[in-house]
């Protein structure tokens, strides 16, 4: 029999609570009361995460995110700001020591990828993983991934593009220089694609998850099996939200 | 004095820094930038582990591979040349 992950779609939550969930799991599966999970979700509204080492007011005009409703929160992994808008993304947490994780994180970042290119290639789209931390299809980046590694638990997350908008993306983020924001934005639309655009159809949320599932399924093995946060871990989310993601002294602290 | 820096780590991240200096020594930085380090904690050690070095190239190289062995330091993305690059090009 093929060992069995937890599934968890969560859709439409904030991005203090997205990010507080994903912690909530890593601590509950490291302290063993959790199965290695895999989570899907989206963002209401739609959010930027900025990664752990950059400077919130550097990156992201908060002046343009208030006006537009736009949410922010930093993560707790490294990488990049991202803009969550039209996107699946997922995260998965799993003991450092699991056989199927490699203790590498190079190698890791590799191999937890290769779920997301199975997916993709299930939706009938071509992509290769480039590190650092990208997935890449006709050479262009559909796919941003970031990971951490606590209490001897493995979290990694990232974002699967359905569809992206350059122009409100840096209507968000600050630029260096104003002169060069169009160059910048017409370099950034030769680097991206999306599901969307290398299909040139729309994918229900849904039928994208699906395949998704299944590429998790067949890269490392395992049966998917839909479940549910426990007690433990809602709690554990609602303290991380309210008191750390959602804090100033958090976001705030770069 | 106060300076800045954006450095983008040959075939790894966009580092960035900010410094405050005194004398030749630093006196506050932050390390900033879309790189990857575990634990993500270890940098604020290694900020604090700078304050009041000099600012000279091969010292600053010295003191931070030692704070990256010291504390199990792994950079993706970053390396302690690079940032060693960073923080001299505040300077320029």
């Amino acid at each position: 029999m093929k060992e069995q992950w937890r599934l968890l779609k969560t859709e439409n939550n904030s991005a203090a609570k997205n990010m507080a969930i994903d912690r909530a799991v890593l601590v509950a599966n490291s302290e063993g009361n959790a199965p290695p999970t895999v989570r899907f979700f989206t963002w209401s509204p739609p959010a930027i995460s900025i990664g752990y080492f950059q400077s919130l007011e550097e990156e992201v005009d908060l002046d343009v995110c208030n006006k537009l409703g736009v949410d922010y929160v930093r993560r707790i992994t490294g990488g990049g700001a991202v803009f969550h808008d039209d996107e699946l993304t997922y995260s998965i947490v799993i003991p450092e020591t699991h056989p199927q994780i490699p203790r590498n994180i190079m190698e890791s970042y590799g191999r937890i990828c290769g779920a997301i290119i199975n997916g993709l290639s299930n939706l009938g789209i071509e992509s290769n993983y480039k590190p650092i931390n990208d997935i890449i299809a006709n050479s262009r980046k559909i796919s941003g991934n970031a990971q951490t590694r606590k209490l001897k638990t493995v979290l990694q997350h990232g974002t699967v593009l359905m569809d992206v908008d350059v122009e409100k993306m840096f209507s968000i983020l600050k630029v260096p220089n104003e002169k060069i924001r169009d160059k910048l934005i017409s370099d950034v639309k030769e680097r991206v694609t999306s599901v969307k655009h290398v299909l040139g159809r729309d994918v229900s949320f849904s039928d994208a998850l699906e395949a998704m599932k299944k590429g998790f399924e067949e890269e490392f093995n395992i049966e998917l099996v839909e479940g549910k946060l426990s007690e433990e871990e809602l709690k554990l989310a609602e303290n991380f939200e309210k008191f750390f993601f959602g804090s100033k002294e958090w976001n705030h602290r770069r | 004095m106060q300076s800045k820096s954006v450095y983008k780590i040959p075939e790894g991240k966009l580092l960035k820094i900010s410094l405050k200096h005194i004398d030749n020594r630093i006196t506050e930085i932050q390390i900033m930038g879309d790189f990857f380090a575990y634990p993500e904690e270890a940098i604020e050690i290694l900020e604090k582990k700078l304050k009041h070095s000099f600012l000279n190239r091969e010292s600053l190289l010295k003191k931070i591979n030692s704070v990256i062995k010291e504390n199990n330091i792994e950079f993706i993305g970053l390396n302690a040349q690079g940032l060693t690059e960073g923080i001299m090009m505040c300077l320029k």
